[in-house]
């Protein structure tokens, strides 16, 4: 026994020593603290793998500006105090820019990466605040929150009932978390103004039974019905709906639905239904294109299942790194080298309808506004492929940000 | 040959009823006091703050779960959620301009009241039917941190921990809230330790062996169950608060959440229940065991130069760990505690190993 430990400390000691890589001149690293085995796990490994295949489609290419970018990844399994450490241990080991791909993580490593001048990018995850600059001066959303979600969803609809909600009602069904309950200020608020009756469904965490929470949709007989949920409950809420006799061409859900739900629900019976998405699917678009010859199939560098790429939390993860890769560009070219974290916040914070060739929605960032405008799209699953249903389009900026600043100001207050 | 000791040979009730009754181990302790009191100094700054702070705090929520699962026998699967309300209370009140020692004895007895309350049942209920009526405590916090905004801090559900201040001075470096997780922690040993010197904690061990031959001898179990619950959950009340101050500088349910309170309990039962040593070692191998794995994986990969893809990296060391975790139970039932016990146990007669004598105090 006595041995079997040691032989265990001393695997575990050399495991430690053994630390990858010194720094060397012109890298710039990227940090990848994600929840691949607990919670996130439904979009983990195609978000980093996305990210990563991003970054080295960029230094095959000869990096930027000499500069080579490299990346760190590991398990937090969800638990903030792993990810604490990771985060700690990234940052000596030269990593200046972090996805922590786990909401609770982002909020927990929050305070550290402040302090540090990390930037740190929350899309579709972490605070929906941070998109003011002015107080998270480092931290970026880069992609529509939540808040922003909402707007567009409802806005989609107004337009789609000819202008007038008056007398329709909007069923939120959401899963009972902080995640679901966050965007029922922007519904409620645009209630009172356009006139429509919001009904709130919660569903408990996580989201595997539903049943009830269901028959009392059916029974409020919506015109509307919104999903906001997540990993596990997603499919379950669609499958819901279905049985339920709801019309999934009314159905719209948050950002987090993709093919493996429709898979999961049954791609043919889950035809019709609709999400917001901010970044396009698919293989058609050019970087996605040069990823595919350049990554796989000539240097075969690519960091996970061929099958992945393309997919929605693919480009997503594609969504969360390059407009930063964009800022190191803009910061070697405009401000000169060394490039540090501040230059890179000053560019990235003049990027203006940043789109990546046409593969995300388009991002417009300023000191003040660390989000990007709030843009996406309305998309309909055909039974194969999401189909895009709308423009890239935002709505109701100023809810949003009334919101945004109510919570940035209030974190600046408290954080005393 | 450390210990120096074939034997008992205690000569007078002092040094029978020491709080440790070996020398050597006396003095090993002297060391590791020494060594942690200068930690700051000599450990590098990651190991310092991201694996020696954390694990002195986990080790006083272990030690506090200790004293009501392995000294008074009661299961509870709910503990993170009284460490949320010690947390969640501390953080309010030094918010509200209530000095922060005050605080922290606040956060104990926010603890201690909701504890208690959900402590009730274990007068009446034994072993699963407590486990399970413990659990709820953890769905009821879970779901009133989740729905009460004034509580969990609005929309974004996560409250900002401010700077405590001791005495005037603001703990603002890494090292000076590491002081402060060291003295609680070395208070919370402290007390555990001396607990199976006094009535209480005979009382506690009477209770845990069997409740109605305790009540026989005259030990009021009720009140000895209850007060086990109130003692217990103020301590990790205020571990809570330790934890919220000294380490997360930010609090959100998800940090209490129910596979918190798991892992407390994996701490305690690995590391071996009623010891105050093995709380250490459990709440070591349940905190750090999964990074130092990770850690060691990847390492591994990166020099062997092997691609192996994120998610089954990710996924490996869940499964030595895994692995880990029934080996040790397989090997050694009673914890990491009993691996020491044993180590101790045979050098306190070497070389008359024939001599071997156990239970020499914990």
């Amino acid at each position: 026994m006595k041995r079997a430990f040691i032989v265990v400390l001393a695997l575990a000691l050399v495991g430690t020593a053994g630390s990858p890589a010194p720094a060397q001149d012109k890298v710039i690293k990227f940090g990848f603290p994600a929840d691949f085995t607990k919670v996130y796990t439904f979009i983990t490994e195609e978000w980093i793998q996305g990210s990563v295949d991003y970054l080295q489609y960029v230094n095959l290419k000869g990096g930027v500006g000499g500069y080579k970018l490299e990346w760190l990844i590991t398990d937090h399994g969800n638990e903030p105090q792993r990810g604490i450490e990771a985060y700690e241990r990234f940052k000596r080991e030269g990593a200046t820019i972090f996805d922590l791909v786990s909401t609770p993580v982002s909020r927990a490593v929050l305070p550290r990466a402040l302090k540090d001048n990390m930037i740190v990018v929350m899309p579709f995850h972490g605070r929906s605040d941070v998109a003011d600059g002015s107080v998270f001066t480092h931290f970026f959303s880069l992609g529509a929150n939540y808040w922003s979600q909402a707007a567009a969803i409802t806005k989609y609809t107004l337009d789609q009932e000819g202008g007038n909600l008056k007398g329709k009602k909007l069923a939120l069904v959401h899963i009972d978390s902080p995640f679901g309950k966050e965007p029922i200020p922007v519904f409620e608020e645009l209630s009172k103004r356009l006139g429509f009756e919001l009904g709130l469904f919660p569903y408990p965490s996580p989201g595997n039974e539903q049943s009830a929470t269901w028959t009392q949709v059916r029974r409020f007989r919506p015109d509307w019905t919104i999903l906001w949920g997540a990993g596990v409950g997603q499919p379950v809420s669609i499958r819901e709906a279905i049985r339920n006799g709801m019309n999934l061409e009314r159905v719209i859900s948050v950002i987090w639905v993709a093919e493996k739900d429709m898979q999961v629900v049954g791609a043919q019976q889950a035809r019709g239904l609709l999400r917001f998405e901010a970044a396009i699917p698919g293989r058609d678009t050019a970087i996605v294109r040069g990823i595919l010859s350049e990554v796989y199939q000539k240097a075969g560098k690519g960091h996970g299942k061929i099958e992945n790429v393309g997919t929605t939390y693919y480009v997503i993860g594609i969504n969360a790194v390059a407009p930063v890769v964009e800022g190191i560009r803009i910061a070697r070219e405009k401000f000169g080298e060394p490039v540090t974290t501040e230059k890179i916040r000053q560019a990235m914070e003049t990027l203006r309808d940043f789109d990546e060739g046409g593969l995300i929605a388009p991002i417009t960032l300023t000191p003040k506004d660390h989000e990007g405008g709030g843009f996406g799209r309305i998309s309909q699953w055909d039974g194969t492929k999401w189909v895009p249903k709308s423009g890239w389009f935002n709505a109701y900026r100023e809810i949003v940000w009334d919101l945004v600043k109510k919570s940035a100001e209030e974190f600046q207050r408290s954080g005393k | 040959m450390f210990y120096r000791r074939a034997g008992i040979r205690h000569t007078s009730y002092e040094t029978d009823s020491r709080v440790l009754p070996i020398p050597f181990e006396r003095r090993l302790l002297g060391l590791l006091v020494v060594l942690a009191l200068t930690a700051p100094a000599w450990l590098p700054d990651l190991y310092f703050s991201g694996y020696l702070l954390p694990w002195i705090i986990w080790s006083a929520a272990a030690l506090s779960l200790n004293v009501l699962m392995g000294w008074a026998g009661q299961v509870h699967l709910g503990f993170a959620s009284v460490m949320a309300v010690g947390a969640y209370a501390s953080v309010h009140l030094v918010r509200a301009g209530v000095p922060f020692v005050l605080a922290l004895v606040g956060a104990g007895l926010a603890a201690a009241l909701v504890g208690s309350i959900f402590g009730v049942p274990a007068v009446r209920v034994k072993g699963l039917y407590l486990a399970v009526s413990t659990l709820a405590l953890q769905y009821v916090v879970d779901w009133v941190l989740v729905h009460v905004p004034a509580i969990s801090g609005g929309a974004q559900a996560t409250l900002q921990v401010p700077a405590p201040h001791l005495l005037g001075w603001e703990l603002a470096s890494d090292s000076a809230r590491y002081y402060l997780a060291f003295a609680w922690c070395s208070a919370v040993a402290l007390f555990t330790l001396n607990m199976r010197r006094t009535a209480l904690g005979r009382a506690f061990v009477a209770v845990r062996e069997k409740d109605y031959a305790a009540e026989v001898i005259g030990v009021n179990t009720y009140r000895y169950k209850a007060l086990a619950f109130w003692i217990s959950s103020f301590l990790g009340g205020v571990t809570g608060a330790v934890l919220a101050f000294a380490y997360y500088r930010v609090v959100t349910p998800e940090q209490f959440s129910l596979d918190v309170s798991i892992q407390v309990a994996a701490m305690v039962i690995t590391g071996g229940l009623h010891s105050v040593v093995g709380s250490y070692f459990g709440a070591g191998f349940v905190l750090l065991a999964p990074i130092f794995l990770d850690r060691f994986l990847r390492a591994g990969a990166t020099l062997l130069d092997v691609a192996v893809p994120s998610t089954t990296l990710a996924q490996l060391p869940l499964v030595l760990y895994g692995g880990l975790i029934v080996g040790f139970l397989l090997i050694e039932p009673l914890g990491l505690a009993k691996v020491y016990d044993n180590v101790r146990n045979y050098f306190l007669v070497w070389p008359f190993g024939y001599a071997r004598k156990s239970g020499l105090g914990r």
